[in-house]
């Protein structure tokens, strides 16, 4: 069932139950009343009959009684019957004849006023000089009571069914509101997920929880248009780069085909096996970004000696680099930090890598390590072309590559974002300082107590 | 002899072309850094220019407009290069000859050049 239909369900629902127990609730107290109402003149007019029937009973007359009893009736034909009776019990004087079934209740009868099948049986002492002589009984017919609440029923019924009719309309109209805020809601989803589109804005003032959840999908499809649009743009950017070194590979390796087999140029083989490695780092960066974006990226910890791995990273980037002059300043000896081992060391052949693809020709770049109690910071300096201030906060952002080179550098820009990754994993910091000439790499990897080895 | 004039940010692929059009009897000035090309069009004279898009720092198509709209360069056959193929959309744009995405087919980017160096008309 609907929203809508519930809502409506729900109001008529509680409309008519709230109808229903106030008629309940007016019409018994209706009743009371009137019940109430009739004993009291009854009683007032069983008590004027007492009085009048004092001498009559004193002197024994039964025949003014009965005539008395009579011309009651007569008046007050509701006043189906009544009797006279002494202070025995004994029956005076009683109209009609035959009497009624309910005045053998009346002796038994405690209260003054008693309501039985649908009469009420009336008694009252007739007092004489303050001394009880004898009763009289009246039963009345309630034949008013009972017209009285057939029409009530019948209106009540009636009232009941317009209300119903009533509340309805009402219903239908209120609910609009509310139903009709979520169905534009569920409309505009269902487009959005059935298109693909996720443009749709709604237009939605209100304030309350359905306004609450309308803004809430709003920035929700932001997002994930924000998502398609940087998928969009790392799609573009990765395959631009791809095909950089792919042309260069393709370049030779079709010279090749269409040269001479005995005569294979060497060269061109170097060439080719060149941008062959520069596209696997280009794929194995975009890998770890990638895996990065999905959380799927995992640290293998273990203790490891820094240090060692600090000489051992240097002196392989050094032999593939002949014009640069990889120093390590300061000494230490065996240094145990907690850490992933592979990935500390891509992160520092990558700053090792751009301190040297960012300072042309012949330069130095030094390493520096040092330590305090909390943490161990590792410093990268290159003397090359620096990093303008104003690129500082953009160059560990993805794709990112500075601006001061003009020469093709190759590399998607993503080594700076997957070593602050990989530094941040680990807990640590990573940050630049530009100096007058250069750039300073640093970054600082805390001394967990995993480290602590007595 | 054709002289042809390569500018290309990435100087591998600007090695690859240069050894290509040499070996087929074109005479190269090969440059990556996109603040020579007016130094060498002055000095070099190319009868052609093959212009990568993508240059760090610049955009090889407000490049080509420049050229052509400079009345000693305007005809100076320029064919645009790069790995985007959505560029070749451009060269009304920017006035150039021709386009040859990356990677390219030897054929192809022999056979443009030749074309545009020895015009039908």
């Amino acid at each position: 069932m609907s929203i809508r239909k519930k809502l409506v369900l729900m109001q008529v629902f509680t409309t008519v139950l709230v109808l229903i127990i106030m008629m309940i609730v007016f019409i018994a107290s209706d009743i009371k009343e009137y019940k109430l109402r009739k004993v009291d003149s009854m009683l007032g007019i069983a008590q004027v009959l007492g009085t009048n029937s004092i001498s009559m009973l004193q002197f024994q007359d039964q025949a003014a009684a009965i005539e008395m009893l009579a011309q009651l009736h007569n008046v007050s034909p509701e006043i189906i019957a009544a009797e006279i009776t002494n202070n025995h019990g004994q029956v005076f004087a009683r109209y009609p004849a035959a009497g009624e079934p309910e005045f053998s209740l009346a002796a038994g009868m405690k209260e003054n006023s008693l309501f039985r099948n649908s009469r009420l049986l009336i008694k009252y002492p007739i007092i004489s000089s303050k001394e009880k002589i004898g009763d009289i009984h009246l039963i009345v017919q309630l034949t008013e009571l009972q017209k009285l609440m057939k029409s009530t029923y019948k209106v009540a019924l009636f009232l009941l069914l317009l209300s119903v009719g009533f509340a309805f309309l009402v219903a239908f109209f209120i609910q609009s509101y509310v139903s009709r805020r979520l169905l534009n809601l569920v409309r505009t989803m269902k487009k959005a997920v059935s298109t693909g589109e996720y443009t749709v804005t709604i237009a939605d003032e209100g304030k309350d929880e359905i306004g609450t959840l309308i803004q809430v999908y709003s920035k929700l499809m932001e997002q994930i248009k924000e998502n398609e649009k940087k998928k969009d743009e790392f799609i573009g950017i990765a395959s631009h780069e791809l095909k950089t070194p792919l042309t260069t590979v393709k370049g030779y390796i079709e010279m090749l085909k269409l040269m001479e087999t005995e005569h294979p140029k060497i060269d061109f083989v170097e060439s080719a096996f060149k941008s062959v490695l520069k596209l696997e780092d280009l794929i194995k960066d975009l890998l770890d970004v990638s895996k990065i974006e999905s959380g799927q990226l995992q640290l293998a910890m273990e203790n490891f000696d820094i240090s060692r791995l600090v000489d051992a990273t240097i002196s392989s980037v050094q032999m593939i680099s002949a014009t640069h002059n990889i120093v390590r300043k300061g000494q230490m000896e065996n240094e145990i930090i907690y850490g992933d081992i592979k990935k500390i060391e891509q992160v520092l052949t990558n700053l090792l890598s751009n301190a040297i693809k960012y300072s042309p020709g012949e330069q130095k770049v030094i390493v520096e390590v040092e330590k305090d109690e909390k943490e161990l910071t590792i410093k990268v300096r290159d003397f090359g072309i620096g990093i303008p201030v104003e690129e500082h906060s953009f160059i560990f952002e993805r794709f990112y590559r500075t601006k001061g080179s003009s020469v093709h550098i190759s590399g998607f820009g993503l080594g700076l974002y997957i070593c602050r990754d990989i530094i941040r994993r680990h807990n640590g910091k990573i940050w630049i300082k530009s100096m007058e000439k250069g750039t300073t790499f640093i970054f600082s990897l805390p001394i967990s107590k995993k480290t602590q080895i007595v | 002899m054709n002289k042809i004039l390569v500018v290309d940010d990435d100087t591998d692929i600007l090695g690859l072309v240069e050894m290509l059009l040499n070996s087929h009897h074109y005479k190269v000035r090969a440059i990556s850094r996109w603040q020579e090309i007016d130094n060498s069009i002055d000095n070099f004279k190319p009868d052609l220019v093959l212009l990568d898009v993508s240059l760090g720092g610049a955009d090889g198509r407000e490049i080509c407009k420049k050229i052509k709209s400079e009345k000693e360069t305007a005809s100076l056959p320029i064919i645009l290069f790069s790995a985007n193929p959505e560029m070749g959309k451009f060269l009304k744009e920017c006035h150039a000859q021709s386009f040859i995405p990356k990677p390219f087919e030897l054929k192809n980017l022999l056979g443009t050049i030749s074309h545009y160096l020895n015009p039908i008309n």
